[in-house]
C-alpha cells in the first residue's frame, strides 16, 4: 500500500461513483491516496500534493474538494465523484463532450480536475449563471498546455448549453 | 508524519481530548488546508489531530445586529450567503480572496485565525469590523476582541484545549478590503489594507494584513479619519500616516519599500471604495 | 478532435505516476545538504534498520551493483566525494510505501565539509570575464563570433545605445511530476517513464549506469506535460540501481518540491546589449552573454552557442560580435524549457530595439521591418536565411495596432515584438508505417506528450499524403525495442523531422502497391472500416497485394527515415566555441496591449494577438492550440515567472504557493493568425509550431509597458514592483 500511513487503521464508507466502498484506511491517509491507491481510480491526477494546482479535484458530497489536502476518515460516509464517475451525471457528461470537442484537452493531467470542478460550480449555481464569474471560480485549477483559451471556450459552450 | 485522529461529537469531548494530550501532541484539524501542509513539510508534527469536521459549527446566523459566523463553516458557505456581498462588502471580498473555490469548500474561518498567518486575507478585515472571538475551554466558555487573541505568527493566546467556536460581526457595516499581489489571481497578499465605517464615532476602523508577523490596526491612521466622509486631504494625511507605521517587513515577496507604497495606495483606494457610493 | 481526448476527459490514460506492478516498491531520494561540499560520511544505518526499507543504495554501493563498476565515471549517479548543488541526489532508498520510503531517506545522516558555493554569476566576474574569462574553472562554456567591422560602426555612429537585461530562472511546472517504473526482468533492464524521448532516456541510463545499450528497454507513458523537462533521463538511472539492489519492480516519482529543485529550471542571466545607428539603420551589434549554467558539467552546455544567435535578432546588421559564457554555479544543471532561453533572448533583443526606436524617434515596427530579414538574408554565423515569413508577419501586426488603436477595446500601451526559430529537423528520426486492413498504423516510440504533434501532426502527414480520412490512421506506440528509433519530441521537430520519415515510408509503402499491381501509382481509400487500393479506377483489398507472409503478420510494414541536414555556419566568423547552426527559420510576431496601474506598477495584459510563420499548417486547430498555450506560458514568463534563488544554492520558493504560472483569470483575450507561404523543410513545408509561440511574448509586453508609461523594465518578470521601481514610485 502507498501513501498512507498513520497509527489508527480504521473501517470507514464512501460511496464512490455511485458504488458503497467499506475500507480501511490509516488514520493520515489522504482522500487522493484512498481513490488512486486503494480503489484503484487513478483518473484523479497527483500534481503538487499542496492545494495549489486542482489536479486533484474530486466532488464530495457535490463540491469540490482538494482530495490531497482531505483526510479520508474526516469525510467517512460521504459521497464522492470523481472523474471515472463525473459522466453519469447529464452536466458531466456534457462538460467532458465540450472539452474533447474545443480541443480544451493537450497533455490530459489536469484535464479530470477541471472537468470535475466545472460540473460542481454548474450543479452548485444552477443553470443562470454568468460565464466570467464561472471562469473566475476555475483559478484554482492549473493547466500548462492550453493557455485555458481552449478551457474557456468549452466552459462558455456548456454554459450555453445548460442554460 | 504519521499521527492518529479522534473525530469528536460534541464540543465538550473535542475540549477534553484537545486538554487531555500532551503539549504540542495534539492540533485541532479544521479544514485542514494549512495544518496539512504544514504537516507535510515537518513544520509540525503533531501525534494526534482533533477533527472539528462533526462539531455543529457549521453555521451562520444573524441575530441582534451580528452576525455568527460559525468557526467551521466552510468559507464557500459564508461567501454563497446571498446577504454578503452587500451587507459586508469587504468580508465578502476578503472571503473570496482566500485560495481556491475548492480550498474554500475545506477552509474555515475558525481556522484560518487559529492558524494566524502574517498574509492572511480575513484578519484584516476582521479586525476593522472588531470581530469578537467566541472561545469554548476547559474553563467554560469565554468571548474575546480579536486583537486580544492574535499573538504571533500562527500563536494565539488560547489556553491548551481552547477552541474557537464562532466569530462575531456587525451584520452590516460599510467596508472594503484591497489587496496587492504578484499574480492578481489566486495568490498570496503582498498587502492587505481593510477599512470598515462605524455609524458613530471613532467612525472609521482599518486594518492591514501582509505587513507585520501579525495583521493590525492603524489607531493613528483612524484618528486622523474623524468624519464618517473624510475630504481628499484627511484621505491624503491617512495614506500617509499609514505607510509611516512601518517598519513593515521585507521578504520574497515584496521589500518594505514597495509595501509602504502599497499601504498608502490601498488605503487611499479603500477609503474611496467606502465614502464614494 | 484529437483521438485522445475522449479517454483523457474520463481520466483513462495511464501516466508515468499512474503506474504500477506487482510487488511494486516505492524510492525515495536523499538530498545533499549543501550546495558544495566534501562528503564525509553518508549513515544510513537507521534508514537500513526500518521496517519496510528494501534497499539503500549510495554512491559507494554502485560499484558492487553496477556491471563497469559504478557506471560513468564523469557522470557519476550517486556521488562519493564532492556534491555540486543542493538536494544533489547522494543515496537512494526503496521501501514498501512512499511514506516510508520518505521517512527512511529523511533518517540519512549525511556528513559535509561544506566548500565555499558559488551562488551569483555576476559574482564570479564582477567587470564582465576579460582574458581570463575563458581559461577559468567557473566558465563550462564559451563562444564567441563575429563579423564586419564593429570598430567602424560604433566609431562613425549617431547614436550609440547600450543596456544591460537581466533574466530570471523558469521552472517547468509540467503539471505531473517526472515518475517512472524500473525493473529488471529475464535480464532485462525495463523502464516505464513518463518521457519525451524514450530512445535518450535508454542512451542516458546505460550510460550513466555503464549498462549495454541493448539491454535497456524503455517504454514511454502519458505524459503529463513535457515542455524540455522530460527529453532526456532524470529519474530512471535511480529508479534502475534500485531495482537492481532490491530485486523488485521499483516506482520514482519525484515530488513537487522537488520537481522545482532537481526537475531541470532554467537559471539567470545577464546580457549587454549595444548597438549601433546612423541615419536609422543599425550599423554594428555587440552581445555579452553570462549564462547561469548550475552544475552543469564541462562539455555539456547546449544553451550558450544555441541561444546567443536569438540576441542578434532576426535581423540584418552589418557588423555583430557574439560573446557568451556559461557559468558554472552551485545551483541544479540548467535546464530545457519550451524554446530554451529563446524567449528571454528576445525579451533583451526586442527590448533593446523598442529603445533603440524611442531614442532615434522611428516608430517600432519601421525599425523592424527596416532591417528585417528577407529569405536569401545572411545571419550573423553566416547562414542563409530561407523562406522566412516575418515581414508578412510584421505588416500583418501593423494593421492590427492600427485597429486597436482604432477601436478603443483596450486602455493600456500597444507593444509589438518579433522572435525567430529553427525547426529541429537536424535531429534524425525513422519510422514504420503498417499497412494494414483496418488502416494504416503510424509505429511510434514516443507517446503524445499533449502537443498534439505525434497523434494530429503525424496523422496529418497521412492525409495529406494518402488522401484518407483521421479514422484510417492511428498511431501505435511501442517499447524501444520494437519502435523504430527517433530522437524525441521536442525542438518543434515531430512534424518537421520525424514527419518526413512517416511521409518517406508512406510514399514508399504506396510505390511498393504500385509495383506489385504492376501500375505506375495507386490511391488509397478507406471504406467500411476497411483500407482499400485503388488502381486505375479499380478498388481491390490490400490483402490482394500482400504476400503471404504480410498476409500472416497482417500488414505490410515499410519504414522511413530522416537524417536531416543540419545548417551550415561560415567558420570565418567563429572565433571560439560550439554555436548551433539553425535550420529552417521560422518567424513569429507578437502584439500585446496592456494596462499599467501608475501607483502600484501592477500590469494587466488586456489582449495578444500573434502572428506565427508555420510554413504550411497541417491542423490550424492544432497550430492555434500551441500558439494560445505559448503566448500564456509566455505571459507568465513576462510578468510572474521565477525562481527565487537566495544564498548557498537555496530556492525560496520551490512550489505553486510562491511560483505563480498564470491562471484562468490572468489570460486576457488572444488572437491567433497563421501566415503561410513561407515553406520549411518539413512535410508540404511545415515548420514546426511548438516552441515559437512563447518566444516574442515577453518583449511584446515589456514594450506595452514601455508604450503605456514611457518606462522600460530590464528584468525579467516585471513583477508590480519591479515595474514600480521602473516608474520611479519607490
Amino acid at each position: 500500500m502507498t501513501g498512507g500511513e498513520g497509527t489508527g487503521n480504521a473501517a470507514l464508507a464512501l460511496t464512490v461513483n455511485g458504488r458503497r466502498r467499506r475500507i480501511r484506511a490509516p488514520d493520515a491517509e489522504r482522500l487522493l491516496d484512498t481513490l488512486r491507491w486503494r480503489l484503484g481510480l487513478k483518473g484523479t491526477k497527483e500534481g503538487c500534493r499542496s492545494g495549489g494546482c486542482g489536479a486533484c479535484t474530486v466532488l464530495v458530497d457535490g463540491r469540490s474538494t482538494l482530495s490531497c489536502l482531505t483526510l479520508t476518515h474526516e469525510v467517512a460516509g460521504a459521497t464522492v465523484t470523481t472523474v471515472e464517475g463525473i459522466g453519469r451525471d447529464p452536466v458531466g457528461r456534457r462538460v467532458q463532450a465540450a472539452f474533447a470537442r474545443e480541443n480544451a484537452v493537450q497533455c490530459g493531467y489536469c484535464t479530470p480536475g477541471f472537468v470535475v470542478a466545472l460540473t460542481g460550480l454548474l450543479r452548485e449555481r444552477g443553470p443562470k449563471l454568468p460565464p466570467e464569474r464561472l471562469l473566475e471560480d476555475l483559478g484554482g485549477n492549473l493547466c500548462r498546455c492550453t493557455g485555458y483559451a481552449a478551457i474557456r471556450r468549452a466552459t462558455e459552450a456548456v454554459c450555453r448549453e445548460v442554460g | 508524519m504519521a499521527f492518529s485522529l479522534a473525530v469528536p461529537r460534541s464540543p465538550a469531548e473535542a475540549v477534553r481530548l484537545l486538554a487531555d494530550a500532551p503539549p504540542g501532541g495534539a492540533e485541532a484539524l479544521a479544514g485542514g488546508t494549512d495544518l496539512l501542509l504544514d504537516i507535510d513539510a515537518g513544520r509540525v508534527a503533531p501525534s494526534r489531530l482533533i477533527s472539528l469536521g462533526r462539531l455543529p459549527w457549521r453555521t451562520l446566523r444573524r441575530s441582534g445586529g451580528d452576525l455568527v459566523i460559525g468557526a467551521t463553516l466552510p468559507l464557500r458557505d459564508l461567501e454563497r450567503d446571498p446577504r454578503l456581498p452587500r451587507d459586508l462588502p469587504g468580508l465578502y471580498r476578503a472571503v473570496r480572496a482566500v485560495g481556491s473555490v475548492a480550498l474554500r469548500h475545506r477552509a474555515t474561518m475558525g481556522g484560518n485565525i487559529a492558524r494566524s498567518s502574517p498574509s492572511s486575507d480575513l484578519l484584516p478585515i476582521l479586525l476593522a469590523l472588531e470581530a469578537r472571538v467566541r472561545l469554548v475551554g476547559p474553563s467554560g466558555p469565554r468571548e474575546l476582541p480579536l486583537p486580544e487573541l492574535l499573538k504571533g505568527p500562527r500563536e494565539t493566546t488560547r489556553v491548551p484545549g481552547e477552541l474557537i467556536a464562532a466569530i462575531v460581526v456587525p451584520a452590516r457595516r460599510p467596508s472594503a478590503y484591497l489587496w496587492q499581489r504578484v499574480r492578481p489571481s489566486n495568490d498570496i497578499s503582498q498587502v492587505g489594507v481593510a477599512v470598515a465605517r462605524r455609524e458613530r464615532p471613532p467612525y472609521w476602523r482599518v486594518a492591514l494584513g501582509g505587513v507585520w508577523p501579525v495583521p493590525a490596526r492603524l489607531s493613528s491612521v483612524e484618528a486622523i479619519l474623524d468624519s464618517p466622509d473624510p475630504g481628499d486631504i484627511a484621505v491624503e494625511l491617512a495614506a500617509q500616516e499609514a505607510a509611516r507605521c512601518a517598519p513593515f517587513v521585507t521578504d520574497k515577496r515584496a521589500t518594505e519599500a514597495y509595501r509602504r507604497r502599497l499601504v498608502a495606495t490601498l488605503l487611499r483606494r479603500a477609503l474611496r471604495e467606502v465614502t464614494v457610493p | 478532435m484529437r483521438t485522445d481526448a475522449p479517454a483523457k476527459v474520463r481520466g483513462r490514460v495511464e501516466y508515468g505516476m499512474d503506474l504500477e506492478a506487482p510487488g511494486m516498491l516505492w524510492g525515495a531520494l536523499v538530498p545533499a545538504p549543501v550546495a558544495h561540499g566534501r562528503i564525509v560520511a553518508i549513515d544510513a544505518s537507521v534508514a537500513r534498520g526500518m521496517a519496510g526499507v528494501r534497499a539503500v543504495v549510495t554512491g559507494a554501493d554502485l560499484d558492487r551493483l553496477l556491471p563497469k563498476g559504478g557506471g560513468d565515471p564523469e557522470r557519476r549517479l550517486l556521488p562519493t566525494e564532492e556534491v555540486t548543488y543542493r538536494h544533489q541526489p547522494v543515496a537512494v532508498i526503496a521501501a514498501d510505501s512512499r511514506a516510508v520510503a520518505r521517512a527512511a531517506a529523511a533518517a540519512v545522516r549525511v556528513a559535509t565539509e561544506a566548500l565555499p558555493s558559488v551562488d551569483d554569476i555576476e559574482e564570479v566576474f564582477p567587470d564582465w570575464p576579460g582574458a581570463e574569462g575563458p581559461g577559468s574553472p567557473q566558465v563550462v562554456a564559451h563562444v564567441h563570433a563575429l563579423h564586419g567591422d564593429l570598430d567602424a560602426a560604433f566609431a562613425s555612429a549617431e547614436l550609440v545605445v547600450s543596456q544591460t537585461f537581466r533574466t530570471s530562472g523558469v521552472a517547468q511546472v509540467a503539471l505531473e511530476p517526472h515518475a517512472c517504473l524500473a525493473s529488471v526482468e529475464d535480464g532485462s533492464y525495463r523502464i516505464r517513464t513518463s518521457t519525451q524521448a524514450p530512445f535518450a532516456v535508454r542512451s542516458d541510463t546505460a550510460e550513466i549506469l555503464g549498462l549495454a545499450e541493448s539491454r535497456v528497454v524503455v517504454e514511454g507513458s502519458w505524459v503529463g506535460g513535457g515542455f524540455g523537462g522530460k527529453a532526456s533521463s532524470l529519474v530512471e538511472p535511480y529508479a534502475l540501481v534500485l531495482a537492481i539492489a532490491s530485486g523488485r519492480p521499483v516506482k520514482l516519482a519525484l515530488t513537487y518540491r522537488e520537481e522545482f529543485l532537481l526537475g531541470r529550471s532554467t537559471l539567470p542571466a545577464v546580457v549587454r546589449i549595444d548597438s549601433s545607428l546612423l541615419k536609422g539603420t543599425i550599423t554594428g551589434r555587440r552581445v555579452r552573454l553570462l549564462l547561469d549554467a548550475g552544475a552543469m558539467l564541462p562539455g555539456r552546455d547546449f544553451a550558450t552557442g544555441y541561444a546567443i544567435g536569438f540576441l542578434a535578432g532576426p535581423y540584418r546588421i552589418e557588423a555583430v560580435e557574439l560573446e557568451g559564457y556559461a557559468v558554472r554555479t552551485h545551483k541544479p544543471p540548467f535546464g530545457a524549457h519550451r524554446a530554451p532561453f529563446a524567449a528571454q533572448c528576445a525579451f533583451v533583443a526586442e527590448s533593446h530595439m523598442d529603445a533603440i526606436a524611442r531614442r532615434a524617434g522611428i516608430d517600432p515596427f519601421d525599425l523592424r521591418l527596416a532591417h528585417a530579414w528577407r529569405e536569401g538574408d545572411t545571419t550573423p554565423l553566416g547562414q542563409r536565411v530561407g523562406p522566412f515569413g516575418l515581414r508578412e508577419a510584421l505588416e500583418r501586426a501593423h494593421r492590427q495596432r492600427e485597429a486597436w488603436r482604432a477601436d478603443g477595446h483596450g486602455s493600456g500601451g500597444i507593444g509589438v515584438a518579433c522572435g525567430f526559430w529553427s525547426t529541429g529537423t537536424g535531429a534524425g528520426g525513422e519510422a514504420i508505417v503498417e499497412f494494414a486492413r483496418d488502416g494504416l498504423h503510424i509505429i511510434e516510440g514516443e507517446r503524445e506528450i499533449g502537443s498534439g504533434s505525434v497523434i494530429r501532426g503525424l496523422v496529418a502527414v497521412v492525409e495529406r499524403v494518402t488522401g484518407l480520412p483521421p479514422a484510417a490512421v492511428r498511431v501505435d506506440y511501442r517499447d524501444t525495442r520494437s519502435a523504430p528509433f527517433d530522437s524525441g519530441v521536442f525542438g518543434s521537430r515531430t512534424v518537421g523531422a520525424l514527419g518526413q520519415a512517416v511521409e518517406k515510408a508512406v510514399r514508399k509503402g504506396m510505390g511498393t502497391l504500385a509495383a506489385r499491381a504492376k501500375v505506375p501509382e495507386v490511391r488509397l481509400a478507406f471504406d467500411g472500416g476497411e483500407l482499400w487500393v485503388v488502381t486505375r479506377g479499380h478498388k481491390r483489398s490490400l490483402t490482394s497485394l500482400l504476400t503471404p507472409a504480410e498476409r500472416a503478420l497482417g500488414h505490410l510494414a515499410i519504414g522511413g527515415r530522416h537524417y536531416g541536414r543540419s545548417g551550415t555556419l561560415e567558420e570565418s566568423r567563429v572565433r571560439e566555441g560550439e554555436f548551433y547552426a539553425y535550420t529552417d527559420f521560422t518567424a513569429s510576431v507578437v502584439l500585446a496591449q496592456a494596462a499599467v496601474d501608475r501607483e502600484t506598477g501592477a500590469v494587466r495584459p488586456e489582449r495578444v494577438a500573434e502572428f506565427l510563420d508555420v510554413g504550411v499548417a497541417l491542423d490550424p486547430e492544432m497550430v492555434r492550440t500551441q500558439m494560445e498555450g505559448g503566448i500564456a506560458m509566455g505571459l507568465g514568463t513576462a510578468l510572474t515567472e521565477e525562481t527565487l534563488w537566495t544564498s548557498a544554492g537555496r530556492l525560496a520558493n520551490p512550489g505553486l504557493l510562491d511560483y505563480r504560472i498564470p491562471t484562468l483569470g490572468d489570460i486576457p483575450p488572444i488572437e491567433t493568425v497563421i501566415v503561410e507561404g513561407f515553406p520549411g523543410a518539413g512535410p508540404f513545408g511545415a515548420k514546426g509550431v511548438g516552441e515559437p509561440p512563447i518566444i516574442p511574448v515577453p518583449a511584446a509586453i515589456a514594450n506595452a509597458v514601455l508604450d503605456a508609461t514611457g518606462a522600460q523594465v530590464t528584468e525579467l518578470p516585471l513583477t508590480p514592483e519591479r515595474v514600480a521601481r521602473a516608474l520611479k514610485l519607490l
